[in-house]
């Protein structure tokens, strides 16, 4: 019993640091209809630069997002106006392409950089674990899940409560509407593209704490975030969250009852399942396709 | 020598360098290590083909496909060993394995269209790492798996490995030709297009994406047997490595995807460049960083790739000037005979058991609604067999919706459709398609890109495998796409891009289109709008012409006195249903519909001098 409860816990807390990292794609995606594949490589990047920081002056790891975000939402908006916009009137696929490479670029870059070894984080209370009654939290997990919950809310609150929120969701719905309507479609884009690459600021650094990474993991991690995209419906926020939260349950869980080499597997073998059965994926909607 | 000339360019180029490549070894027999890099790019060659068959063609970037060549390898690697067999037998059951995993990955997630596929591809890559290192068992785990060494003396070196790779090569290249020229190749690019309306022209969608990605997994499995063999070694991470994925992308990309010999020229330079960079430059490190900025810089300074480009080129210094607008010859019949025999042909085709009159189509009740906005209100229309029903109403009244969930390209939320009785509302476009509905688009959805004659070619009648097979380029198909062109006039453009014609010409083409489907009923969406006088005249002849011969059109058009000159009956739709129907005579003066149009303030003057309504009503729907 208790070790259900322990498994089903730390896979909600898994699940949300999951849903943080899934989110700016999921916002990038459902505003440009590009899947940005260099997330993955960016979150590594973040993580390198938050090790690096963390063995410099010895700031806490998950503290440290609160530098590492600016930047990057710096960083996501000139990578847009500079590389990504260029390629704006080309099909889909050739931004999958054009992020692709550019993943392979910074990894590149880590390797030659920072050498092609494992690296982790290790602050002061790497080792501890909160108590309630048999069930034991490792701190770095609280303290991730609670950093991308307070993130997660923060970017909800931006969507839903700001000018350039409403811009961005009616940019993502209309653009041409949107376009109408005052909203400049190449500049709301430019800062959604931010907002997504801003969210690897936070997950980076809360990943160099809690997994182990060197450049190349970060296949891992785009296959697992875009996993969690299909899942929850391309380019669906709400759909992203529910998806992050099953196949954070569905790891923990096989690695408690199954053994932990098959963890990973047991994430292909849902979302595979579910497009058996929801081709759309959860959250997906099926839109009006007449408009050409 | 004129036989040669009559060879294409490009092919001839391809035939040399051929010759040149099976020379090689036997003139300079003694250089392993150029041989070794060759073979490799043969390698590299043959997969980056097969990639372009379901990237290339049909558009569905994969960027998983390297997972072919590990699945081969292992396949061929677990064979030789558990039955002791030389690993050159068994090779084709790598293709096989490779074409069973093809199959099962895209019925799940290639039924629908999207980006789903290219995520999946990579994870799937993936998770097949984690399975070969999972399957202790089967796969010796992260150990990998030893295989013996080539039978043939070390005298010959690779100089076997280097003719098996390069008869590969050859049999890819072949293969990947043939599917162009089929159907199944040309329904493969009409799904690059435009995939809603390659559905609508009868190309099960579904099944032309499962079998293309089934048929760009097969040669490299085959070759994954062999590369195993050659390299007598294989372990999971280097035959599920996601670099080789990006190796096989770059190269198609960079040759030009979507061409013929475009991902092997790819394949060469690729190959080349990266055996240089090793070379000269270092670590395998520092590999990843180059194909990466190549991948980012090819996409952005040539996103057509080498060969398309400077095909482009060649065209700008030499053009060949077409007068696409020169009226005479636009209008100009073809020999009246062959249009006579074609049009023949289209009744022989048409010919069914339904007598004039008979009930072809009906909708009953049929709804459809967008959020808050009901599009088409319980709405009920018949057509009967050899009528042209005109179909009009004011702008929103739900007329293009209707056309939309008769034809399948949206589904009803409620209501039943029957075409000859049987119920049709269920279906997927395409199997409409084959029961012979065809449609027109309002603005017309040519696939731009192909030629004329590969647009009429492009559509199927019916689901027999034979159809989709079919030669595209030359014999039956391509005669008869090549007949139907001549009813509309226009054969003499066959060659050149849809794109180039002019709109009118456009939906003339559309037309002839369409009847490539045997169609017993075509849906017609404002065939006028856009087009000149002159060939809207042509337009409503083809359209009478066929009519006689047993053809049933359903006409939406705003153009009023055409409708009220060409259809009959007319049925008039105002607020997502049908209003009135009759002919046209009685629904010129009908109240209720002039009211529909005008709004409730007009009323026709009392007087005997009443305004031309025909003209009048004209003008709002010209608006």
């Amino acid at each position: 019993m208790t070790q259900l409860v322990q498994a089903l816990v730390l896979g909600l807390l898994i699940g949300g640091v999951y849903a943080l990292m899934a989110s700016g794609l999921a916002l990038i995606f459902g505003v440009m209809k590009i899947i940005n594949i260099a997330q993955g490589a960016l979150l590594i990047l973040v993580a390198m630069f938050t090790w690096w920081m963390w063995r410099e002056t010895g700031i806490d790891p998950i503290l440290a997002s609160v530098v590492t975000t600016p930047l990057m939402f710096g960083f996501g908006w000139i990578l847009y106006r500079v590389v990504i916009s260029r390629i704006r009137d080309q099909s889909a696929s050739m931004s999958v392409l054009l992020t692709f490479g550019f993943a392979l670029v910074v990894e590149g870059v880590l390797n030659v950089v920072a050498g092609n070894k494992f690296r982790s984080a290790t602050p002061s209370y790497f080792e501890e674990s909160f108590r309630v009654g048999s069930v034991s939290l490792p701190k770095t997990q609280v303290y991730g899940f609670v950093a991308a919950v307070i993130v997660l809310a923060a970017l909800y609150l931006v969507l839903t409560r700001t000018w350039t929120g409403r811009a961005i969701r009616a940019t993502s719905q209309n653009p041409s509407g949107a376009a109408l309507v005052g909203v400049g479609a190449a500049g709301t884009a430019a800062l959604a593209f931010a907002l997504g690459t801003a969210t690897t600021g936070v997950g980076g650094s809360i990943l160099s704490v809690l997994y182990p990474f060197f450049p190349a993991s970060h296949y891992d991690w785009i296959s697992r975030l875009l996993g969690i995209v299909v899942l929850g419906g391309m380019g669906s926020l709400p759909g992203a969250m529910v998806g992050a939260l099953i196949l954070g349950l569905a790891e923990t869980l096989t690695a408690t009852y199954g053994g932990l080499r098959w963890s990973t597997l047991v994430f292909y073998l849902v979302i595979m399942l579910v497009l058996l059965f929801r081709p759309q994926g959860l959250f997906g909607a099926k839109l009006r396709e007449d408009a050409a | 020598m004129s036989r040669l000339r009559a060879i294409p360019r490009q092919h001839l180029v391809a035939g040399v360098c051929l010759l040149a490549l099976l020379l090689y070894p036997v003139i300079n027999p003694w250089q392993p290590y150029p041989q070794g890099v060759m073979l490799l790019g043969f390698m590299l060659a043959i997969q980056a083909s097969s990639w372009n068959i379901i990237s290339g063609f049909a558009g569905y970037i994969s960027l998983g496909h390297s997972m072919f060549l590990g699945l081969g390898s292992y396949t061929v690697a677990i064979c030789a060993l558990a039955w002791g067999v030389n690993p050159l037998w068994l090779m084709p059951l790598g293709g096989v394995t490779a074409v069973v995993a093809a199959l099962l990955i895209g019925s799940v997630v290639l039924r629908t269209s999207g980006h789903a596929f290219v995520i999946i591809t990579i994870a799937m890559l993936l998770a097949a790492q984690i399975l070969a290192v999972n399957f202790k068992g089967l796969t010796q785990g992260s150990d990998g798996i030893t295989l013996e060494l080539p039978f043939w003396s070390r005298d010959y070196q690779n100089i076997p490995f280097y003719y098996i790779f390069l008869g590969l090569l050859v049999l890819t290249v072949l293969y990947t030709a043939w599917i162009r020229r089929t159907k199944f190749g040309t329904g493969l690019i009409a799904i690059r297009e435009d995939e809603g309306k390659a559905a609508s022209i009868g190309v099960n969608t579904t099944r032309f994406k499962i079998v293309g990605y089934a048929a760009s997994a097969f040669f490299i499995g085959v070759a994954g047997g062999v590369y195993a063999y050659y390299l007598t070694f294989l372990n999971p991470v280097g035959s599920f490595a996601i670099l080789g994925s990006v190796v096989i992308v770059l190269a198609a990309l960079t040759g030009g995807k979507g061409t013929l010999y475009g991902p092997v020229v790819g394949a060469f330079i690729v190959q080349l460049a990266s055996e240089a960079a090793t070379v000269y430059g270092g670590s395998s490190q520092t590999r990843v960083l180059l194909f990466g900025a190549a991948l980012v810089a090819v996409v952005l300074f040539m996103p057509a790739g080498l060969l398309p480009t400077i095909e482009a080129r060649w065209r700008k210094r030499h053009p060949v000037t077409i007068e696409f607008t020169d009226q005479a010859g636009a209008l100009g019949r073809s020999p009246a005979t062959t249009r006579e025999r074609a049009l023949e042909d289209v009744a022989q085709a048409v010919a069914d058991d339904l007598t004039q009159g008979e009930v072809l189509l009906e909708v009953r009740g049929a709804s459809k609604s967008f959020g808050g906005l009901v599009a088409v209100d319980n709405a009920s229309l018949t057509v009967r067999k050899g009528t042209i029903t005109g179909l009009i109403g004011p702008n929103g009244s739900g007329k293009t919706t209707l056309f939309n969930l008769i034809t399948g390209g949206m589904a009803a939320d409620s209501g039943e459709i029957y075409l000859e009785g049987q119920r049709i509302d269920k279906m997927p476009p395409w199997q409409r398609g084959h029961l012979g509905l065809g449609r027109t688009f309002q603005v017309t959805r040519l696939f731009k890109d192909m030629t004329v004659q590969e647009n009429v070619v492009a559509p199927l009648p019916d689901s027999r495998w034979r159809t989709m097979f079919a030669d595209a380029v030359s014999g039956h198909e391509a005669a008869r796409a090549g007949e139907l062109l001549d009813i509309v006039g226009l054969r003499r453009f066959a060659g050149e891009r849809a794109g180039d014609l002019s709109y009118g010409q456009q939906k003339l083409v559309e037309l002839a289109q369409v009847l490539m489907l045997e169609p017993r009923l075509i849906l017609l969406d404002e065939p006028a709008g856009g087009v000149n006088p002159s060939l809207l005249g042509r337009l409503t002849e083809v359209i009478r012409e066929l009519n006689q011969r047993g053809i049933t059109f359903l006409v939406v058009e705003h153009n009023i006195p055409l409708v009220l000159e060409l259809c009959d009956p007319v049925v008039v739709f105002s607020r997502g249903r049908s209003i009135a129907e009759g002919p046209p005579g009685t629904i010129r003066e009908d109240p209720v519909v002039l009211d529909a149009y005008l709004g409730d303030d007009w009323r026709p003057v009392p007087d005997g001098k009443a305004p031309n309504t025909v003209q009048t009503a004209n003008q709002m729907g010209a608006r």
